[in-house]
């Protein structure tokens, strides 16, 4: 969610009962203005809450020339210091799908992972990761499954890059109600003509991302409308807590997550 | 140069000007741009201009950026017809069904406020009546003024709205209390979930009803049970002779009688009556605040043990079919009752002291109960804890106010014997062993007892601000039913609130229960052991043993296991 909107969003967020208290919202909006000239990032993005025993670590995202490459993810416990999330590696990511325990709130402590499906004997069975790295991980994988957005929210331009669209009007209430109308924000990794050609009304500007209705089981992202119909939510049931609202007509749009960073494997007996 | 363009009938004009001219060039360049598009009969002439006519009038920033968008949405404006026959016609705004109906519900609500205030006028004697009647109903407004503090809670438009709907519900339905439970999230329609404790009437003619339909404990249901389930299975057995009859002619060989079955189910366990244990309070839920109330029926404990066992999110649709295994016993109604009674079993918080044991105007109905149901109330005397104790991450300070629901389903425990020991009397010499009677946690025991989660605790506090530690409260938030959180502030105010899917965090994962093996192995005993075949010299021995004759003394350790093999080989 862009920080600069938070208050007026402040209505419309509502994960699992959590909503954005008038403290969190000042604090996120002074750091993050901050983060945002140190770093010269375009956007600055509220990304969400992770729970942790001690502290839970906050998230912001900054956005910078491109939209989906040029993403770089910062954490804090107190909202004074952000620190730069480093780039998740596949063994991290692998290994925090296997953790089940809760974060800590410490970013420098050293945890132990079982992989249970490899043997005894293996030297990778039990590795250590720093909950750092985990956290980076959690939400990379977060990020590659549950990070949406509207259509035509991100523009492809000629040159290959991916802007915000600055002129975004939202889709209309026949569009809401179909999960077709929402992206995921990540590197396509469908083919390219099946996810434009799908639609009939194809723009090769906006249809360059993988929807949201090609996820397996069917299901798994539900779409509801709320407020009389004039707000559109859809929540992942893989990463429970993650949610993202659209006011629709309006430019207004958004997502968070706050939860624990567990990933939802129930999702098939849920159904 | 002077540059004077020139208009239409000029054109004709300048054509017979065989130089090459400026104008002539523009002209030709106008027209072609003119040329109609034969599908759409549109010019790219007209495109332009009603695209620079937009720009120009919205004043779009960074428009060069996006221009292809925009010659898209010019294009796609200029194709929507206007000339529907159906533009006459109204189309209202897809909210009004809804609006309709909460429409109904202020009127409602505020017809009895009205009705209240004539009569505190007019009549005193039936003001009196209607005190009696006045539920109380927790004010929504103010607790959620403060999980919002804290960070939880419901949207402004949304808490008014299930405000005005519990006042409803109190107005319509025979309740003493009402609170807000929670909402509860769905596929299709969420749940707005009221907790209600019925007025004394009502209570009373649900226990009749419930004992008229079977006492609990007592064996007669249990009995009627089985003698049904004896006629169904003759039943089964009369068919299946019956069909067999039919087709005569092929006489059929004498087929051994169908085995039945000699299983036994145990006895189900009683149901708590209305009023008692996990059915103490009753649920109304609704879709949306403004439809009417339903209430949800009391939950069993087949139900809850089931839904211990099973995951599954809600569909919004109360009649929806539960397909689980084991197989759930009602419809999604009663699941989400016993998913309910389990969140309220589990979550139902308060800081210590904010409730005491009874001493309140029901203390006739605690003592028929029996010590282990007894009703609380709150304290009169509680005098509030500091944030520090509240925040405290081990939660002594913090208690469970709702009744832990042991593993029979049950929050008192029921003696599975009792009934046989009446029944069964015959069987008493075999009889079971006398069961240790289950025992969970009592209520009002400290959080700090509960079952850790893996690696973590099953609450976490937090205090909802560090830059105003005046105004801050304690918030807990549940790490094992995600979505359950309560608040406490420094003086006299908790309440518990739950909004989330229902579901259980269950690390590492949800594994369905394993079917059971199809067929125990035979019970490997004398009978079915492998042993070595009588030799020669044994038949031998044994048929000299066996001779007419009053036989020799017989040879010891020989023939134990095989005189029925004998015989059976005769």
């Amino acid at each position: 969610m862009n920080v600069h909107k938070l208050w007026e969003y402040k209505e419309y967020v509502n994960v699992n009962g959590m909503m954005l208290s008038s403290e969190l919202i000042s604090l996120l909006q002074n750091s993050l203005t901050l983060l945002q000239v140190e770093n010269h990032f375009l956007h600055v993005q509220y990304w969400g809450q992770l729970y942790a025993i001690d502290a839970d670590y906050h998230i912001a995202v900054g956005i910078n020339n491109d939209a989906i490459n040029d993403r770089k993810y910062f954490y804090t416990t107190d909202f004074k210091f952000w620190g730069l999330l480093p780039k998740a590696k596949k063994k991290y990511k692998h290994l925090s799908l296997l953790a089940t325990y809760p974060f800590r709130g410490d970013p420098s402590l050293k945890i132990k992972v079982l992989d249970e499906s490899l043997e005894d004997t293996n030297p990778d069975r039990c590795q250590q990761m720093k909950e750092e790295s985990r956290l980076a991980a959690t939400i990379s994988n977060i990020c590659e499954e549950a990070e949406i957005c509207a259509r035509g929210q991100l523009l492809k331009q000629p040159d290959g890059t991916t802007v915000i669209n600055p002129n975004y009007y939202g889709l209309t209430a026949a569009e809401a109600k179909h999960l077709k109308s929402y992206q995921h924000i990540r590197i396509p990794q469908h083919r390219w003509n099946s996810n434009l050609l799908t639609r009939p009304d194809y723009n090769y500007s906006v249809d360059f991302l993988d929807s949201v209705d090609q996820d397996i089981p069917n299901g798994c992202w539900n779409l509801s409308l709320e407020q009389n119909g004039s707000v559109a939510y859809l929540k992942s049931l893989y990463w429970p807590g993650m949610m993202y609202f659209h006011k629709i007509r309006t430019p207004e749009v958004g997502f968070l997550y706050v939860g624990n960073g567990r990933k939802n494997l129930d999702v098939p007996f849920l159904l | 140069m002077s540059k004077t363009y020139m208009c239409e009938p000029d054109i004709i004009a300048a054509n017979e000007n065989v130089m090459p001219d400026l104008n002539n060039d523009l002209v030709m360049a106008k027209n072609f741009l003119k040329q109609q598009c034969a599908a759409t009969g549109d010019t790219l002439y007209d495109h332009l201009v009603d695209i620079v006519h937009k720009i120009i009038s919205q004043r779009p920033p960074d428009v060069v950026d996006s221009f292809e968008q925009y010659s898209w949405q010019v294009k796609q404006e200029k194709f929507r017809p206007n000339f529907d026959l159906l533009n006459d016609i109204y189309l209202s705004p897809p909210q009004l069904a809804i609006v309709r109906r909460v429409d109904e519900m202020f009127r409602l609500v505020a017809s009895k406020s009205q009705r209240l205030e004539d009569v505190g006028e007019e009549e005193q004697e039936l003001d009196l009546e209607e005190d009696s009647f006045k539920p109380r109903i927790a004010d929504l407004i103010d607790h959620n003024y403060y999980f919002r503090e804290g960070g939880y809670g419901l949207p402004d438009s949304e808490c008014y709205a299930v405000y005005i709907a519990l006042n409803m519900l109190a107005i319509k339905e025979p309740v003493a209390t009402v609170r807000f439970f929670g909402k509860i999230f769905g596929t299709k329609a969420n749940y707005y979930v009221a907790e209600v404790d019925l007025t004394i009437e009502e209570l009373d003619r649900r226990i009749r009803e419930f004992e008229m339909k079977d006492m609990p404990g007592e064996g007669e249901g249990l009995e009627e049970d089985k003698a049904q389930e004896l006629e169904e299975q003759k039943e089964m057995v009369g068919e299946g002779e019956g069909k067999e009859e039919k087709p005569k002619e092929p006489v059929p060989p004498k087929l051994p009688e169908i085995p039945v079955s000699t299983f036994q189910p145990p006895p189900p366990i009683p149901v708590e009556r209305p009023g008692q244990g996990v059915n103490k309070k009753v649920f109304y839920v609704c879709n949306q605040p403004g439809e009417p109330w339903i209430c949800l029926p009391d939950v069993t404990p087949d139900q809850i043990r089931v839904a211990r066992l099973t995951v599954r999110c809600m569909t919004g649709d109360l009649d929806a079919e539960v397909l689980t295994f084991p197989p759930f016993e009602g419809t999604e109604r009663n699941y989400l009752r016993a998913q309910l009674a389990r969140i309220q079993a589990a979550t139902s918080i308060s800081p210590q002291g904010f409730y005491t044991y009874g001493s309140g105007e029901e203390e006739d109905i605690d003592l028929e109960e029996g010590a282990g149901d007894m009703a609380f109330n709150p304290n009169p005397f509680y005098q509030g804890h500091t944030l520090k104790d509240l925040v405290d991450p081990n939660l002594t300070y913090w208690v469970h106010h709702g009744r832990y629901i042991l593993n029979q389903g049950r929050t008192i425990w029921w003696n599975p014997n009792a009934g046989m020991e009446e029944g069964l009397e015959e069987e008493d010499d075999e009889g079971p062993p006398p069961l240790t009677p289950e025992s969970g946690p009592s209520l009002f025991s400290p959080l700090a007892d509960d079952a850790r989660l893996e690696g973590g605790v099953a609450w976490t506090p937090r205090s909802s601000t560090s830059l105003l530690p005046d105004r801050s409260i304690a918030v807990l938030r549940s790490n094992v039913w995600p979505g359950a959180v309560a608040y406490s502030n420094v003086g006299k105010k908790s309440e518990c609130l739950y909004v989330g899917w229902g579901l259980k965090a269950q690390p590492p994962n949800f594994s369905p229960l394993q079917l059971p093996r199809p067929q125990d192995e035979y019970v490997i005993g004398p009978e079915v052991m492998e042993m070595a075949d009588p030799t020669f010299a044994d038949e031998e021995a044994y048929r000299i043993a066996h001779l007419p004759p009053p036989p020799p003394p017989e040879l010891p350790g020989e023939g134990e296991g095989f005189p029925e093999e004998e015989e059976e080989e005769d």
